[in-house]
């Protein structure tokens, strides 16, 4: 039998419930977050695609010129909750960026430390996350749990399990606890050693393979021209990361290679994805050997009272998900005039769903929104 | 003819309504089935008490796909407009009895997102809610202790907000209409407003 | 091109060019021919188009739209800054440059009101039924909006 043209139409041509509207999401068990796509279908096959966007919208770029620079610190992290600390370096960056601050060596450190371990959470969700929408409900509970390890670690260093608040303008709160960085290493130690079993389970997976080689295929042009970033950008065969093209942190200092992909479909991603977590360990590993002492911040006074110089800056820093960037205007004001965030999601999410989902199957819809690493709080804003 | 003592059926009726509503409370709080709809970012917290280390479901209580099927529903974290209007669709759907959970410090009085234009502050207002759990956001173990007085309210039959929706449903009805049934603007700087016009635009 | 040589060009086609640190330059261009700038900045690889947002110059009565360009060669980033009036917030599209721009620019009509010339689909994208001022403009009050509709307190009202 021919699989590819066995679509409900087939079966039901003359039924009149043959076409019909389908909201994925808000509620839908398929959909990460809150967010949908309103479906025109044809049987089991997509016909239209409608953005049904805003249920996350708070409106935290209004907000933020209302309150303090520091204040801003508490609403930032709320950006992507999935992957918050790349929110809390990329704006802290683009405030010491207009203040013109240097952080101390061990501040950068300790931002790589967290950044990359904010990776890991975020694709420990993503790759249980694939797993979850094609089924396999085993891989979610594993890497929830291996997530929780390094939860933990984060509120050992932090204080808080999801938002951490850690870094602030001018470095990071506070030093590490006594034994935080053995700790760490022993973790990362485990966290690799599951590896193979989450190949066995998801990668080498033949179920995996057939679902999703070849499910919404972006060439390297496309990607470059389109905004899309990250692990979407490197999985269609382009090796760039804003690590290394403009280093942020102790980036410059840490030794890795861009992984990239060459095929550009979902299973590059969810690949991608896979070598990038591992990738994530490496460095959090070469960071704790690296690491030197010092101060981990510097001096800017009263930051309750902190007042920033007239100026703008956009920063931008290399998150799970892709590009973050922050763009900032201050009037030398208690309060910024104007914080605009660009989220990663948004190309993926709004621009590439109208490309790809149309003759796609509803099947594929959840995991295609999966390897993609669609968040929506990000561009609902 | 028998003469049937109406006052004493009355009342063994009404005894052995009283022992089924403990019977069948002390069962449904132990198969509470919760919707699977992650409002806000408090979501994030449900997967791991979801899965294996908190392990939510040793109460009894499983993610469920649709508001027909689901108890509970999970507000986890603020609620814009939209999703505002989305909650009360699924509420209604949800069949009886139901419970609610406002879950996180957005839900109770807008959190930190109190002055914000498209969210709302206390989601009490517009439906009623069982119980709270304050902290943004809060920890699974919040949750799981949440999660168990909220069974043992059901088990005594405190858990009982679904009634006031009905008994107050003018209350609750004027709420949602202040926010969603608006013919005016709110403030009247929107008279500033511009409006694009087309053939003026072309001309140019 | 480094970033000496690209402040120059751009100069020299008379755009406001100056750098802001290393690897980020701001640029202001004139409204009626920023579009041509733009087709010249993507034909010497700068490619990504990272964000376009407006901003409210309430005090000098005009908006802002702040297009975030990137060169993936060069190494560059642009903040490429347009303004326009506050009155007749008009401006050309650059869908044709970039497919993604449609999102963005329907972004900034919701929430500055500022009308982009040439793209097709500017219908709401995150508000419903929005009948106010557009939230983001700096003459809309949120608090007070907040506080009529929603019954927020600052504060949490008095004790």
């Amino acid at each position: 039998m021919n699989f590819d043209s066995y679509t409900l139409t087939k079966i039901a041509k003359n039924d009149k419930y043959t076409t019909y509207d389908l909201f994925f999401g808000p509620n839908h068990p398929g959909m990460n977050g809150n967010f949908g796509y309103v479906l025109d279908m044809v049987g089991t096959e997509i016909n239209n695609v409608r953005i049904n966007a805003g249920q996350l919208h708070r409106g935290f770029e209004k907000l933020m010129e209302r309150r303090g620079w520091v204040q801003n610190l508490t609403l930032v992290p709320r950006i992507c909750v999935m992957d918050p600390d790349p929110n809390e370096v990329t704006y802290c960056m683009a405030v010491e960026k207009i203040m013109n601050v240097e952080i101390p060596e061990r501040a950068k450190y300790l931002r790589t430390i967290t950044l990359e371990m904010s990776r890991l959470t975020s694709l420990l969700i993503s790759i249980g996350g694939a797993g979850a929408s094609l089924g396999l409900y085993t891989i979610m509970h594993w890497t929830m749990a291996d997530r929780d390890k390094v939860l933990d670690m984060f509120e050992w260093l932090t204080g808080g399990r999801v938002y951490h608040i850690y870094n602030i303008p001018g470095g990071v709160r506070r030093d590490t606890p006594k034994g935080f960085l053995e700790k760490l290493y022993e973790t990362m130690e485990y966290l690799e050693s599951r590896l193979p079993d989450y190949d066995s389970l998801l990668f080498e997976n033949p179920i995996i393979h057939k679902r999703l080689k070849g499910l919404g295929p972006v060439t390297k042009e496309e990607a470059r021209k389109t905004g899309l970033s990250g692990p979407n950008l490197r999985a269609s065969g382009n090796a760039l990361d804003i690590r290394k093209d403009a280093p942020y942190a102790a980036y410059s200092e840490l030794e890795f290679d861009i992984i990239t992909q060459e095929e550009g479909d979902a299973f590059a991603r969810a690949l991608q994805m896979r070598l990038e977590y591992e990738q994530a360990i490496d460095l959090i590993k070469q960071a704790i050997k690296k690491m030197p002492e010092g101060d981990v911040h510097a001096n800017l006074g009263n930051l309750g009272m902190l007042k920033v110089n007239p100026g703008e800056a956009y920063a931008k820093v290399e998150s799970s998900k892709g590009e973050f960037g922050y763009y900032i205007v201050s009037k030398g004001e208690k309060k910024p005039y104007r914080v605009s965030v660009r989220g990663p999601s948004l190309p993926a999410g709004f621009l590439w769903a109208t490309k790809h989902l149309p003759k796609m199957k509803i099947d594929d819809v959840a995991v295609w929104m999966g390897t993609f690493g669609i968040c929506a709080p990000d561009f609902d804003k | 003819m028998q003469i049937i003592n109406y006052a004493d059926e009355e009342r063994r009726q009404e005894d052995n309504r009283k022992l089924w509503d403990k019977v069948t409370a002390y069962f449904r709080s132990r198969s509470l089935w919760m919707l699977h709809y992650c409002t806000g970012c408090g979501a994030m917290e449900l997967p791991p008490i979801m899965t294996s280390r908190w392990d939510i479901e040793r109460f009894g209580i499983v993610p469920m796909a649709t508001p027909r099927q689901a108890d509970i529903l999970l507000l986890t974290g603020y609620a814009s407009t939209n999703t505002m209007k989305r909650i009360i669709r699924t509420y209604e759907q949800m069949p009886e009895p139901k419970w609610v959970i406002a879950f996180g410090s957005c839900t109770v009085n807008g959190g930190m997102y109190w002055d914000s234009y498209n969210t709302v502050n206390n989601v009490g207002e517009y439906i009623p809610i069982d119980i709270t759990i304050a902290g943004c956001m809060p920890r699974p173990e919040a949750i799981l202790d949440t999660m168990v007085k909220l069974m043992n309210m059901v088990k005594s039959g405190d858990a009982k907000a679904f009634q006031k929706y009905k008994d107050n449903y003018g209350y609750y009805k004027a709420n949602q209409d202040k926010l969603f049934a608006r013919t005016a603007p709110v403030l009247e700087s929107a008279s500033l407003k511009y409006v694009h016009n087309e053939t003026e635009g072309s001309e140019q | 091109m480094n970033i000496t040589e690209l402040l120059k060009d751009l100069n020299s086609r008379g755009l406001e060019a100056e750098k802001i640190c290393d690897g980020e330059i701001k640029v202001i261009a004139n409204k009626d021919n920023f579009i041509t700038h733009l087709h010249y900045l993507q034909s010497i690889n700068y490619e990504h188009l990272a964000n376009i947002n407006g901003v409210d110059y309430i005090d000098e009565n005009e908006f802002e739209v702040v297009y975030q360009i990137y060169s993936y060669t060069d190494k560059i980033h642009i903040i490429f800054k347009v303004r326009i009036p506050r009155e007749k917030p008009v401006i050309q599209s650059i869908v044709d440059l970039w497919e993604q721009a449609q999102f963005y620019e329907r972004e900034v009509h919701e929430f500055y009101g500022i009308h982009f010339e040439g793209n097709k689909d500017l219908s709401p994208l995150f508000l419903e039924d929005w009948m106010d001022l557009p939230p983001l403009r700096k003459d809309f009050d949120t608090e007070r909006f907040s506080e009529i509709v929603m019954g927020s307190m600052r504060n949490g009202g008095k004790k």
